[in-house]
């Protein structure tokens, strides 16, 4: 055994690293080499010697410190661990396909913007295809008036109420249709047509006009019960001319006479 | 015998459960102030290198790997505390360390009363003072038996063996300070 040998196995001797085999083969070389014994012995005790060097106990100080110090670390983690949270959130925010999908979205909310923005445009467009839609359905009762079918006509007479306003042309068509319509049916839906308009002194003067051309007892008596409705003392010259007439049904008669009272 | 080894506290420290380093230094708290008072520094400076060492752990807890013991790991942070803060104490030109005379004060204030030979331990103390710094800190390193010859020779960067050769002589160079002393 070399020296630098006999210095490692001496410290693994005294240190107690050694196995049992060793510690023996280790000893063996002591008892056989004095010197190398000597020298063991004084390193033992200074081993021993070394490891009986104490410290004074610690202060109070150092613990206060410490656990000062780990408090506030701990607190500062914490603050800074919710952060890590929240930072924790904008790899996932700004993953592609939630880039993709909020672009959309954007794309869409631009659309829809721009799709409420032209909705006043849109207002105006509606009101231009309301009015070109009207002028369509005036063309068409007008048309409709004009059909040799009596069923067009009442077909006519009814898209007539469904205008809210009308005009003169339509009116004026109502009341010739009322004037001279071959059939009563027709003509009775004109009446009827025409009195969604009595405000209107044209269709007023127009339904007082046509008393005396109506031959019909249940036009006669349906302007009669109108008139009286309207009070309008107007129609009961037109309804004493109709009275002269001798075809005159006899309770139509009784029933203009009645009603001139009652406007009276 | 703990019920969580060194390195599993170390590791709960790791991932953020540092209430866990409060018992790492209820553990090792007295070996590392021995460490630092032993190694020449006063007990006001060696509780504040103790401090310095665990402000270090947690401050890399994150490097901590888990291989090799927790102790290997604090007192090669242990080393590198003492000799920065020597290193900024020489540029200041400030010792704050002990003399020999002043180590004899200080030892004589703690001594253990159950030792047969008090000035014996006082000697030792004034002849370790005496050591190289390397020596010194071979032997103080070397008196913790929870460190093994291998994790004293990674602590200071050198082999197994040589650092089994490097203690020897070193107590040998101590008994001789010693003896010297002894007969002055």
């Amino acid at each position: 055994m070399n020296k630098e040998q006999f210095e490692i196995e001496a410290m693994d001797f005294i240190s107690g690293q050694m196995s049992e085999d060793k510690r023996k083969v280790f000893i063996d070389f002591l008892d056989k080499n004095p010197e190398y014994e000597s020298e063991f012995i004084a390193l033992s005790n200074t081993w021993k010697m070394v490891n009986s060097l104490d410290a004074p106990e610690v202060s109070a100080r150092m613990d206060e410190t410490f656990f000062s110090m780990l408090s506030s670390e701990i607190e500062k983690t914490k603050k800074e661990s919710t952060w890590e949270v929240f930072a924790g959130w904008f790899p996932m925010i700004f993953r592609p396909q939630l880039v993709y999908g909020m672009m959309l979205l954007g794309v869409g909310v631009a659309i829809g913007y721009y799709m409420n923005f032209g909705g006043d445009a849109t207002g105006v467009n509606a009101a231009i295809v309301s009015k070109e839609t009207g002028d369509m359905r005036q063309k068409l009762v007008l048309t409709l008036l004009e059909q040799p079918s009596a069923n067009q006509r009442l077909q006519g007479v009814s898209e007539a109420n469904k205008f809210e306003g009308v005009d003169e042309k339509v009116i004026t068509a109502l009341l010739q249709t009322l004037n001279n319509d071959a059939n009563v049916n027709v003509r009775l839906a004109a009446v009827e047509s025409l009195t969604n308009y009595v405000h209107n002194p044209l269709v007023r003067q127009g339904l007082v006009k046509s008393i005396p051309y109506q031959e019909s007892p249940i036009l006669q008596v349906t302007l009669a019960n109108l008139m009286v409705a309207l009070q309008e003392k107007s129609s009961i010259e037109p309804f004493k001319q109709l009275m002269q007439e001798k075809k005159l049904d006899t309770t139509v008669r009784k029933k203009i006479k009645n009603s001139i009272e009652s406007i009276i | 015998m703990h019920s969580l080894t060194d390195n599993t506290l170390m590791m709960k420290v790791k991932s953020g459960d540092l209430d866990k380093l409060g018992l790492l230094y209820e553990r090792h708290k007295k070996k590392l102030f021995g460490f630092f008072y032993n190694l020449g520094n006063n007990p006001s400076v060696s509780e504040d290198l103790v401090q310095n060492v665990f402000v270090r752990v947690l401050k890399y807890r994150k490097s901590y790997s888990g291989d090799g013991s927790f102790a290997a790991w604090m007192f090669r942070m242990a080393r590198n505390v003492n000799y920065d803060y020597h290193k900024a104490m020489a540029k200041q030109s400030i010792s704050l360390g002990m003399s020999p005379d002043d180590m004899k004060v200080g030892a004589e204030d703690h001594l253990n009363d159950g030792y047969e030979n008090e000035g014996n331990k006082v000697l030792l103390q004034k002849a370790l003072s005496l050591l190289p710094d390397e020596k010194r800190e071979m032997l103080v390193l070397s008196k913790y038996r929870e460190l093994k010859f291998s994790e004293i020779a990674k602590i200071v960067g050198c082999t197994e063996g040589a650092a089994k050769v490097r203690v020897h002589r070193a107590l040998k160079d101590l008994r001789a300070i010693f003896l010297q002393l002894e007969v002055a």
